[in-house]
């Protein structure tokens, strides 16, 4: 578990791979002291926001741009291309027009 | 497609007809299930002469068609003693339609002891005395029919667990590279067994093009569709790439990965059996990680996974069964995962029903948790040989939980529920409880353009809006069932408008009609009533469309959720 200041990162499928050859350990600590948003994560992390379809903040799916990261949260960030009926079950997928992120 | 051959086990005779017009415009599941349900007493008893065995091409199977080479079978399950349809891959299906065959119909009963296998030829049904296979598994007799009758030939075998009319027991479908798909759920080797039938080989001489109303315009919608399929991220990339067992990360990180039969939703080694490291391991062996389960298939799920020699280990390696057996029955390692995927294939039973049952077994004490060289002991000197053990094994998850009077018993309808968990993710649970399947993943997987219309995101822990969203998958699922098309097709379906469309153009081209979507959603409603009024019919009434108590009683982890669907709101299900 990640504690006060730092938060756990994990990568799933291409990110898996390219967190592995940054040498991360799985989960990545990283250190975070104050809350930022899900593209602040991404900028921070040095992944580009096209290899992104949806963050896990605490198990729990939502959009990038929705996402608030707090200090002691496991995040894990999702590609696109993830199949399953649940990708629109989980809420991986959202309507394109829907309101909100 | 022009004719059905039916065969009657009760005295060997086949013969052709002529289709009827009310069967005319059906394919795949919507004609499997409007079969049985027109000509199955839904009292019968499933391994009885009354039960009948139904196979049928998709509507689109034998065209070109992108992933249009699945077709279905159907009959009155032994494991729900309701209404099923499964559908595989392999190379048959596209065989039968291309000799104009709409439907294979197998009925009756032999009166003797002997078995038979089926030469299906353009003309008619040859019914053969068979001794040579009988007891050895799938692999075994593919391998005997291609040197017997020849590489091409289409085959559909039965392995030892459907010779012993087990209700975990499958059909298995010769892929194009010689090995194995399936008609999975269900117990639908128990019913081809119970009509002494070990195999249907399928002659491939005198396959034709089947006739194309438009060509010119099915080109054109094919090749739109062809797009779609290879410019989406899911049956572009994500699936080509890293098959469906990536999703056990995914799973696992939404809380739904159903662990140590179903006492938790996450699973501390899932990165041992996820997708990535079985990519890894494949890339590293020498495997296949891209590889097609039919001849047209531009998503390429499936994979040849070897082992740490390079020699072939299994391949159709799905997340499913992977889930059953790492995380649901604590196996940690992906290899010997992967050799009783394989032998499950060989003997012939259902890799989720098994798995699940095992998982219960392990509950109940009969061997230990993530013991999978008892497992594999036990499959090939029980399951296999019909032993005592192997029989109540053989029963499945619902059987064995009873016969240990355990109260944790993962079923619908006595089906094995599949690798999500309700509790983290309620809008499966309300297609588990409502299929007329039993529990089945795949009959609330496709995406209609309607369904865009059901809230902007769904919150997988509220139950708001998820019974409108598990209709409306299950009405576009029936559909696409009845094309011969992969349901892998949902995920450009759900995102790129031209999918859907190009669907119904290549129907319409295909036949020269005019159908629209509306039409294609009415065709999935049709079928899901018909199925549903041979249910009720056969004593599947609304009280059977419930999910086990334990998940109303026991919270999992991590979201410390339960099942809390009311009974009332998930009856309006059939409210259409």
């Amino acid at each position: 578990m990640s504690g006060q200041g730092t938060i756990d990162v994990v990568g799933f499928m291409d990110l898996a791979s390219l967190f592995r050859a940054r040498g991360w350990a799985s989960p990545h600590r990283m250190d975070l002291d104050a809350e930022i948003d899900g593209d602040e994560l991404l900028r921070r992390l040095d992944v580009p926001d096209a290899a992104v379809e949806c963050l896990f903040v605490n198990h729990h799916a939502i959009m990038v741009a929705a996402a608030r990261i707090r200090p002691g949260d496991r995040v894990a960030v999702v590609p696109p291309g993830v199949p399953g009926p649940h990708r629109f079950s989980l809420g991986i997928w959202k309507r394109p027009d829907a309101a909100g992120k | 497609m022009h004719k059905i051959f039916r065969i009657d086990m009760t005295d060997l005779k086949a013969t052709v007809e002529t289709v009827p017009e009310a069967w005319a415009g059906l394919g795949g599941r919507a004609l499997t299930s409007t079969i049985v349900a027109a000509e199955v007493p839904p009292t019968c008893h499933p391994l009885g002469p009354n039960n009948k065995l139904v196979f049928a091409p998709g509507l689109l199977s034998g065209t070109a068609a992108s992933n249009a080479g699945r077709f279905s079978c159907g009959a009155k399950s032994p494991l729900t003693g309701g209404i099923k349809e499964c559908s595989a891959g392999g190379s048959a299906g596209r065989i039968i339609a291309r000799l104009g065959i709409k439907a294979i119909i197998l009925e009756g009963q032999p009166k003797g002891e002997g078995w038979y296998g089926l030469i299906v030829r353009k003309d008619g049904v040859e019914i053969v005395p068979e001794t040579e296979t009988l007891g050895k598994g799938n692999f075994a007799v593919v391998e005997d029919l291609t040197a017997r009758l020849g590489e091409d030939f289409g085959v559909i075998t039965l392995g030892p667990a459907g010779e012993h009319l087990m209700a975990v027991s499958d059909i298995s479908v010769k892929d194009p590279d010689g090995k194995l798909r399936s008609f999975g759920r269900g117990g639908l080797g128990a019913v081809m067994g119970s009509k002494r039938v070990k195999f249907i080989a399928i002659d491939p001489e005198g396959v034709a093009n089947l006739a194309i109303a438009d060509p010119a315009a099915f080109k054109v919608a094919n090749k739109a569709f062809t797009k779609t399929l290879n410019d989406h991220p899911v049956s572009g990339q994500g699936l080509k790439k890293y098959g469906t067992a990536v999703l056990v990360n995914i799973i696992n990180e939404a809380g739904g990965l159903p662990t140590k039969n179903f006492t938790s939703g996450q699973c501390d080694h899932h990165d041992q059996i996820s997708g990535e490291q079985m990519y890894d391991n494949i890339v590293a062996r020498g495997g296949e990680p891209t590889h097609g389960c039919s001849v047209g298939c531009q998503i390429q799920c499936s994979q040849v996974y070897n082992d740490k020699d390079g020699k072939f280990l299994t391949s159709g390696f799905e997340y499913e069964t992977i889930w059953a057996l790492g995380a649901d029955g604590l196996i940690k390692d992906l290899d010997i995962i992967a050799e009783i995927d394989n032998v499950m294939d060989d003997i012939g039973v259902d890799s989720i029903e098994v798995p699940v049952m095992f998982a219960v077994a392990m509950e109940a004490g009969l061997l230990p948790w993530g013991d999978g060289k008892r497992m594999l002991e036990m499959l090939r000197e029980d399951i296999a040989k019909g032993t005592s053990l192997g029989r109540l094994l053989g029963g499945g998850t619902a059987a064995v939980g009873r016969a240990f009077g355990l109260t944790r018993i993962p079923v619908v309808k006595n089906q094995a529920i599949p690798a999500y968990d309700p509790r983290a993710i309620k809008g499966i649970g309300v297609t588990y409880a409502t299929t007329t399947m039993g529990a089945d993943h795949t009959a609330g997987y496709a995406i209609a353009t309607n369904i865009l219309n059901v809230g902007g995101k769904v919150d997988p822990l509220s139950n708001d809006g998820q019974v409108d969203l598990s209709r409306n998958l299950q009405i576009a699922t029936a559909a696409v069932d009845s094309t011969g098309l992969c349901l892998f097709i949902a995920f450009p379906a759900l995102d790129i408008p031209e999918c859907l469309a190009s669907v119904v153009g290549m129907l319409n081209a295909r036949y020269g009609l005019s159908l629209t979507g509306d039409d294609v959603v009415a065709l999935g409603k049709q079928v899901l009533k018909t199925e549903h009024a041979f249910n009720l019919a056969a004593g599947l009434g609304d009280e059977s469309d419930r999910l086990p108590e334990f998940f109303e009683l026991e919270p999992i982890a991590p979201h410390q959720v339960k099942w809390d669907m009311d009974p009332k709101e998930l009856a309006t299900f059939w409210s259409f």
